[in-house]
């Protein structure tokens, strides 16, 4: 068995090698053939972890949530697998086991932080039971492919049951990720932001989920929002309400910089972004959770370097070029407020495909409040991508007027040539790896 | 001249942007200088069909129409009144499915509106994809996404048009949606009324015929950002 292991990590990583050099994504490709030689090698690998394993899910947040805890936990000079890239199915998984293994079918590992996609999580678990599972948040997301939220509700109730002895970390503000961990049976534990911050006003429009009680049906009241339907609950029916936060982000400040207050420690982080908050917490909450001190944490948030499209920076030429992932109402919404804590003048791109995993219904975009772009300092507003003729769409029935062009490397040349200098670039997900490779060539392009 | 949408349920039914249909019809009035405003009904709201010149009757999640079924029953009498006596109506998906006698899931039976004569069964798999019609009401294409568990049979009621991409009511008759007076019952969402101006005008139209009693001409709008991305659809789907 062992001969077919390292024969399985062999090609896996020889595949993966391949593909870069042909300048392709070949992570998951790399997992299908492990597992496809060798079914049980995740079983296997998963098995050499010497102490424990997280898996973070939910709709946003995820890859930031993930990378931030496996980033704190090598921190405190523990050996951590991840799957960085954010390939979160099944043999995106595989792969991140496989390609830290060794030649010789071994791995040295005291934690593995996996991220997984919620709908992949059933297919998971069958091969390894995690100690920690994040629940970040759930909101409405590619509809076509995952169907309705209630959808994916039951497959992470499945989840839950599939691992009894998993302790659950979840997002105590939303009422859909707390009615989970309640219903399920898991030992939990709640992270949120207890006290209201001064979101709400602008968000007063935002396509709320969950706002009838899970728990009997009635509609919940609630005290405030956050963004979306985080927030404060209760149900005057059933009394089911937000629990109480064992880990309360207090003193929360957004802006150019985050900070906050936990376990009488200030927090701080270079971001910008309120959704931030709770991808900091969240990881936090985990690691604590597991009885890791975190002494460095604020370290760890000041060399944190996203490369990976989530609020990704560039300098090209004289303009600074941030990239950021968006792909659904929520996380559009949040982007839009991050965009608009710089009240400096700027230029956005706007980038929607509707490939498969774009998710092939783009109605979405009705969903997102981009009425906001009009108090942007917005110089110009492009929109790009395969389905760039609904995004402008989307603008007129706002009254924004927007520049159209199908291509995304020409529209970003054509903002740095004569822009602002300050150039955002949003785009969903398949757009992403090809954006960024886009930005890092023309960042090492002569000025 | 004034227009009053009430927009049924938004709470629940809000699935697949349909607050873009709304956003449409109240800018194309707004652009010719018609007054435009929108009423919301949550669940426990009187809905005073006297007050309205079109229905928007949205999707939902099988739980959540579940949930308004029961409250669409008290007021039946009220929308079929309405329905009767010319009153415009567009229902997308969940909305399309309740306008008729019932829809059957594996959960059971949900009963329907009886407005138009039609019944709805959930079959395994759903139907989704993006879906081009040509609908007998316009010259242009109508383009949209359908995303569907229930197969509808529409009997011997118009069709709202031909199926040229995609599977439409049942994924066999070649057909999708409903006409029925003034009346639009369609999958389509994407949402249905942007890309898709000369039905967002056919909606307007009636509901101003109607209420002023005359014949009236909308005055022609700048739908060049419209029709183009219409066409893309049409031209990347339509061989």
């Amino acid at each position: 068995m062992i001969l077919r292991r390292m024969l399985a990590i062999w090609i896996s990583k020889a595949t993966c090698v391949v593909c870069k050099l042909a300048g392709k994504q070949g992570v998951t490709l790399a997992g299908k053939i492990a597992l496809k030689i060798d079914p049980k090698i995740l079983m296997e690998l998963s098995g050499q972890v010497r102490k424990k394993i997280f898996i973070t899910c939910g709709t946003n947040g995820k890859t930031t949530t993930n990378n931030l805890l496996c980033s704190a936990i090598e921190a405190e000079g523990e050996k951590v697998i991840c799957n960085h890239t954010g390939s979160n199915m099944l043999n995106g998984v595989v792969s991140a086991f496989v390609l830290a293994a060794k030649w010789n079918g071994k791995l040295d590992a005291d934690y593995a932080c996996i991220e997984i996609d919620e709908a992949s999580t059933v297919r998971v678990l069958p091969y390894f039971k995690p100690d920690y599972m994040i629940l970040t948040n759930l909101f409405r997301d590619q509809l076509d492919r995952y169907g309705e939220i209630d959808i994916t509700m039951e497959l992470l109730k499945k989840a839950m049951h599939m691992a009894p002895d998993m302790t659950l970390v979840v997002n105590g503000d939303d009422a859909l990720s707390a009615f989970l961990a309640k219903d399920s049976g898991n030992k939990y534990v709640t992270f949120g932001i207890g006290k209201q911050c001064q979101q709400e006003k602008e968000n007063a429009r935002e396509i709320r989920e969950g706002q009838f009680c899970k728990c009997c049906g009635e509609k919940l009241n609630y005290h405030f929002y956050h963004y979306s339907q985080l927030g404060d609950y209760e149900c005057p029916n059933c009394g089911f309400k937000r629990p109480k936060l064992d880990f309360d982000a207090e003193n929360v400040k957004s802006g150019g910089k985050l900070s906050f207050d936990v376990d009488n420690r200030e927090i701080k982080a270079n971001y910008r972004g309120f959704y931030n908050v709770y991808n900091i917490l969240a990881a936090y909450a985990a690691a604590r959770t597991a009885g890791l001190e975190l002494k460095n944490y604020n370290k760890v948030l000041a060399d944190y370097n996203p490369q990976n499209g989530r609020m990704e920076h560039f300098h090209i030429k004289n303009t600074d070029v941030l990239l950021n992932l968006a792909k659904n109402p929520a996380g559009f919404n949040q982007n839009i407020s991050a965009v608009q804590e710089d009240d400096k003048p700027k230029d956005i791109i706007v980038l929607i495909n509707d490939k498969d995993q774009d998710g092939t219904d783009i109605s979405w975009l009705w969903d997102v409040d981009f009425d906001r772009f009009q108090d942007m300092n917005a110089a110009s507003i492009t929109v790009s991508g395969i389905r760039c003729q609904d995004m402008r769409l989307r603008l007129k029935y706002v009254d924004i007027p927007s520049r159209l062009e199908p291509d995304v490397e020409k529209a970003i040349r054509s903002r740095i040539a004569d822009g602002t200098g300050n150039l955002y670039v949003l785009v969903n997900y398949t757009a992403l790896y090809d954006t960024h490779n886009i930005l890092k060539k023309l960042e090492q392009e002569k000025a | 001249m004034k227009i009053t949408i009430g927009h049924l349920y938004p709470d629940l039914l809000n699935l697949y942007g349909d607050r873009g249909n709304i956003q449409c019809m109240m800018k194309r009035c707004q652009w010719r200088g018609i007054e435009a405003e929108t009423l919301e009904f949550k669940l426990e709201d009187e809905v005073d069909f006297s007050k309205l010149d079109i229905v928007l009757l949205g999707g939902g999640s099988d739980r959540e129409q579940m949930i308004v079924c029961k409250r669409l029953q008290q007021i039946q009498k009220n929308f079929k009144d309405y329905v009767e006596d010319g009153g415009v109506v567009i229902a997308v998906c969940g909305g399309y499915q309740l306008l008729g006698d019932y829809y059957q899931t594996d959960e059971g039976r949900m009963e329907g509106l009886h407005l138009v004569k039609l019944h709805t069964e959930q079959k395994p798999g759903r139907l989704i994809s993006n879906i081009v019609l040509k609908s007998d009401l316009f010259d242009m294409p109508v383009v949209g996404f359908e995303n569907h568990g229930g197969r509808t049979d529409i009997g011997d009621n118009q069709p709202f048009g031909k199926v040229l991409y995609g599977s439409g009511n049942d994924g066999e008759s070649g057909y999708e949606g409903i006409v029925y007076k003034h009346v639009i019952g369609t999958y389509l969402h994407g949402p249905l009324l942007p890309k898709n101006p000369q039905v967002c005008d056919w909606l307007i139209e009636k509901a101003l015929e109607r209420k002023y009693g005359k014949d009236i001409e909308l005055q022609p709008l700048d739908d060049q950002e419209e029709k183009e991305a219409n066409a893309y659809i049409v031209n990347r789907f339509v061989k």
